[in-house]
């Protein structure tokens, strides 16, 4: 061996250090084509089809307001999910800790009605990451301390946090209706309002709407906060983007989950607890002779985890519905999973992941309407491209490896023989 | 015993993988009702040699005769229906099966496909009170203890009308009780005309057990023998063979303070047997103490226990005069106690992570590498790269994964992380294991330097000739026990001594260094 760098060093090199975006990128058009197939047997133009869910995504200040909404909830459960899973912390409880994020902005922001914005949104925001991470804080000491498998306690939790949540739609918000009894007392099965939210108003299980100053600022507001009206009112570019109607569609919420998506990089790359995490998520066993605290490393894991996903849910209150109702945000924590996955656990890989998956999901109705193609083929495309992205990831690890024993080796072996052969020599 | 008829015979079996050859010519006969031993250190080509005949590896070249006829063996199926059976060290077993299922999985049934486990079920307790092989038919596999799995693993063997029987290592799992009862169920099947092949490095149950032995060293064949021709320490000087040694250029250094100091320490190994008994010695300043012995003597678990990976029963360890046992790994890494695990792939080194960050693995926590609790990317590069040419780690980038470097990198990499720190006390297990002449000799150089910087060094290797090059004492381990403690130095060393101390026919007691220093030690702090 040399330190001579070849081309393909330099190449390999780059590649190591990124995380490999082809994958995902060839799972998606792989999902595209076979679909296409799909959607010839169907009996539809395929190229209307797919420019139609392409204008539906991208077409339009409005398309692009549209798919920006509908990632916000699956990047952050997407990140929660990839960073649980770089821990090995298999977080299959997204679902569960986004309802509890829910629950939890939706109370604050109706609750403390008399803040004001700049301090009631971050305390939503707080609150739902406080809630999502405690409710996978009992998976996380589960695990870490007696060995019990997360993914059974995560899986069955999520419907105890629904139910919850639905329950909680049930008993009346103590600030919008509070029952005496008829002594004029509050009875004393009162302190169960304190965590109902249901809107009195209603007859049907919902929660109030939060405070006006618990809804996410839109990027239309910010653009005519005084500062910037001052510094770049005055140029006409200003003027013809502010007047674009979809901005005021356009919350801060994306924007805050690009500068998420950055902190998790930051965190998962730049700081000890990120590399005490992978590693425990990669081999325990090492990470222990490395002095790493292993149930510790893990219950962390589960908390930032648990709290990403609560802030998927704290996130669409603010940005988006502005309270909580009966199915509300379909799936969006199971959807995590596939967005993570297809996003090779990396941030960046999750931002673009999250972005396809919400894109599917703007622009399916456009599809729908103007090829009266069932809405449901996105689901086709969506769980092809799932399973082209794992199926990416076996193929290149095992690429990589034959192509590091071709460099290394003289004597081609078969290749049946091979993988086996070193596994066993190797440990001989 | 009678010349009986030959079952096996295998001539002039070739078997190469790239860059090693595992198997050199060896020619080898079995004999029909016969136990033979293939005896040989980890290494040697035993368990290669018999997956040919198993038909998991094809052999590179030679012959396979079974029964007068050559005959190929391309897989396990093959090698099944001429009547050889495997027991690997790695049950093949399903555990939520029964044992009759297990039996039975993957062989025709009379009627299928219906399942007729009531035969099943009686022919094994037929067999059962033939063979002295009791198992219960209908337990589940994984309620039954690992002495009872492998008789199933026999159990299937015979149900497929085996002639030969494979075992690799078939004692390596189980308690002395349960290896009792292995040798009566051998002799019990043999009766009957069985052959078995018996793979082992425990010469032991070679002389116990078998009718003959047939040595491999490094792929070579030494010897075939009777049992009633031999004896353990000739048996023992076979396998170890070597009279040529390396020797290593180190300076004569006074032994300084002890930096690493056991007391009756014991332990248990993953499988909660005793693997570690009463263990006492102290490594000083500039000195590297050998631990020799077989592997599975319990070598890596006093290793283990030392640094932290493992729990200790009872016993005492002392770093630097201060009281460790017990500790957590990362006290240990700060107390710079260095461990060099004998298993690089899964405790070593973390191989999805990259090199820069493996190199950082005992640094991560402290400054300059990391302030409060983010890492300094100048300071991780400055001290990658450092440790990159000071330890000439071979690769294209430090960005490069752990899994992609070769062996001798690897260790390089862990050689980097744990003695650029300059550990006081280095811990190293098999530090040589797998690794080409090159990288071995890199290796001992490390080892000695740091001896000769100060630093103790506590060198387990089960490679008798890296123990006599490099150290200045040499501990044997033998069941968890050290036999004695014997100078390292060079004409001082008795190999006939080390050789019988290893298999463990002889014990140095007290007089020795191992039981009278540490007392002196404590009457001289008294």
């Amino acid at each position: 061996m040399n330190n001579k760098k070849t081309f393909q060093d330099i190449w390999r090199d780059y590649y190591e250090k990124s995380f490999n975006v082809s994958i995902p990128i060839l799972a998606i058009l792989s999902a595209f084509v076979v679909s296409g197939f799909i959607l010839i047997a169907w009996g539809a133009n395929v190229f209307e089809a797919y420019g139609a869910l392409f204008s539906g995504a991208f077409g339009s200040p409005n398309a692009i307001a549209t798919t920006l909404i509908r990632s916000t909830p699956l990047l952050f459960t997407g990140l929660a999910v990839a960073y649980g899973y770089r821990g090995g912390f298999f977080n299959i409880g997204a679902e569960g800790q986004l309802w509890m994020g829910a629950y939890a902005a939706v109370w604050v922001g109706a609750t403390l009605t008399n803040w004001p914005g700049w301090a009631l949104i971050p305390a939503c925001m707080a609150a739902a990451m406080l809630f999502g991470s405690l409710y996978a804080l009992l998976p996380g000491i589960l695990k870490a301390t007696r060995g019990v498998n997360e993914v059974l306690t995560t899986l069955l939790m999520n419907y105890i946090a629904i139910q919850f949540a639905e329950w909680a739609m049930r008993v009346d918000h103590f600030t919008r209706g509070l029952e005496l009894n008829a002594n004029g007392e509050v009875p004393v099965w009162s302190w169960v309002s304190w965590i109902g939210i249901k809107d009195p108003a209603q007859p049907f299980p919902k929660s109030p709407f939060t405070a006006e100053a618990a809804y996410m600022p839109s990027l239309k507001s910010i653009m005519e906060i005084p500062i910037f009206v001052n510094l770049f009112g005055s140029s006409a570019w200003y003027e013809s983007i502010s007047s674009i109607p979809a901005f005021g569609r356009m919350t801060l919420a994306p924007v805050l989950g690009v500068g998420f998506v950055l902190l998790m990089y930051f965190i998962m790359f730049r700081t000890t607890i990120g590399y005490k995490s992978r590693a425990v998520g990669i081999n325990p066993q090492a990470a222990k002779a490395m002095g790493i605290n292993i149930p510790r490393t893990i219950i962390i894991t589960a908390l930032i985890s648990g709290a990403l996903a609560g802030l998927a849910g704290g996130m669409e209150v603010l940005g988006s519905q502005h309270r909580i109702i009966p199915k509300f945000l379909v799936n969006a924590g199971f959807e995590g999973i596939p967005v993570a996955l297809i996003g090779q656990l990396h941030p960046i890989g999750v931002l673009l992941s999250a972005t396809f998956f919400g894109a599917l999901k703007a622009g399916a109705n456009k599809m729908g309407i103007i090829t009266m193609i069932p809405v449901t083929v996105i689901y086709v495309i969506q769980a092809l491209a799932i399973l082209f992205a794992i199926a990416g990831t076996t193929f290149d690890v095992e690429s990589t490896l034959k192509k590091r024993r071709l460099m290394r080796r003289q004597p081609p072996e078969p290749p049946s023989a091979n993988l086996s052969n070193t596994e066993e020599e190797s440990h001989v | 015993m009678a010349e009986s008829e030959i079952v096996l015979q295998l001539e002039k079996m070739c078997k190469t993988f790239p860059g090693v050859i595992a198997n050199d010519n060896v020619d080898l006969d079995i004999r029909r009702g016969e136990i033979h031993a293939l005896l040989g250190e980890n290494g040697a080509g035993k368990t290669t040699l018999t997956n040919c005949v198993y038909g998991v590896y094809q052999p590179t070249s030679g012959k396979i005769i079974w029964k007068g006829e050559e005959v190929e063996i391309h897989q396990a199926r093959d090698a099944i229906a001429l009547g050889i059976g495997m027991v690997h060290q790695h049950f093949m077993l399903v555990p939520p099966l029964t044992v009759a299922e297990n039996v039975v999985l993957g062989m025709p049934m009379e009627r299928e496909p219906f399942l007729n486990l009531e035969t099943v079920e009686q022919q094994i307790r037929e067999q059962g009170e033939r063979y002295h092989l009791r198992v219960d038919p209908t337990a589940q596999i994984w309620t039954l203890p690992v002495g009872v799995q492998q008789r199933v693993e026999i159990l299937k063997a015979l149900y497929r009308e085996a002639e030969l029987l494979i075992l690799d290592e078939p004692t390596a799992v189980l308690t002395p009780g349960e290896v009792e009862d292995l040798f009566l169920i051998l002799k019990k099947l043999t009766d009957d005309g069985l052959s078995i092949i018996f793979i082992t490095h425990k010469l032991e149950e070679v002389m116990a057990v078998c009718n003959r032995v047939t040595v491999l060293r490094d792929g070579i064949l030494v010897n075939t023998v009777n049992i009633e021709d031999t004896s353990a320490p000739e048996l023992a000087k076979m396998m170890v063979g070597r009279e040529v040694f390396l020797k290593m250029d180190k300076p004569e250094l006074e032994p300084g303070e002890v930096l690493l100091k056991l007391e009756n320490v014991n332990a248990l190994d993953d499988r909660d047997l005793q693997a570690v008994k009463s263990i006492s010695f102290e490594v000083h300043a500039n000195e590297i103490l050998g631990v020799a012995g077989v592997d599975g003597n319990g070598q890596t678990e006093l290793a283990s226990v030392i640094v932290g990976m493992r729990k200790a029963g009872s016993g005492k360890v002392f770093v630097k005069g201060e009281e460790t046992t017990n500790f957590q790994p990362i006290d240990m890494i700060k107390r710079n106690v260095a461990y060099i695990s004998p298993d690089r792939h899964h405790e070593g080194l973390l191989l999805d992570f990259t090199i820069t960050e493996n190199l950082i693995g005992k640094t991560y926590f402290a400054s300059p590498i990391s302030k409060g609790g983010i890492f300094s990317k100048k300071e991780v590069e400055r001290f990658v790269d450092q440790s990159m040419m000071d330890y000439d780690v071979r690769a294209p980038g430090p960005q490069l994964f752990a899994k992609l470097l070769s062996g001798g990198n690897q260790q390089k990499v862990i050689l980097a992380r744990e003695l650029s720190g300059e550990p006081d006390v280095i811990i190293a297990a098999q530090p040589a294991r797998g690794l080409d002449i090159g990288a071995t000799e890199y290796v001992h150089k490390q080892m000695i330097e740091a001896r000769n910087r100060g630093a103790a060094v506590l060198l387990i290797s089960t490679e008798l000739e890296e123990i006599l090059s490099l150290s200045d004492r040499i501990a044997v381990m033998y069941e968890g026990e050290v036999m004695g403690i014997i100078p390292g130095k060079g004409a001082d060393t008795d190999i006939h001594e080390l050789g019988e101390l290893m298999a463990g026919l002889k014990r140095l007691d007290s007089g020795t260094p191992q039981a009278k220093e540490p007392q002196a030690e404590e009457a001289g702090e008294a």
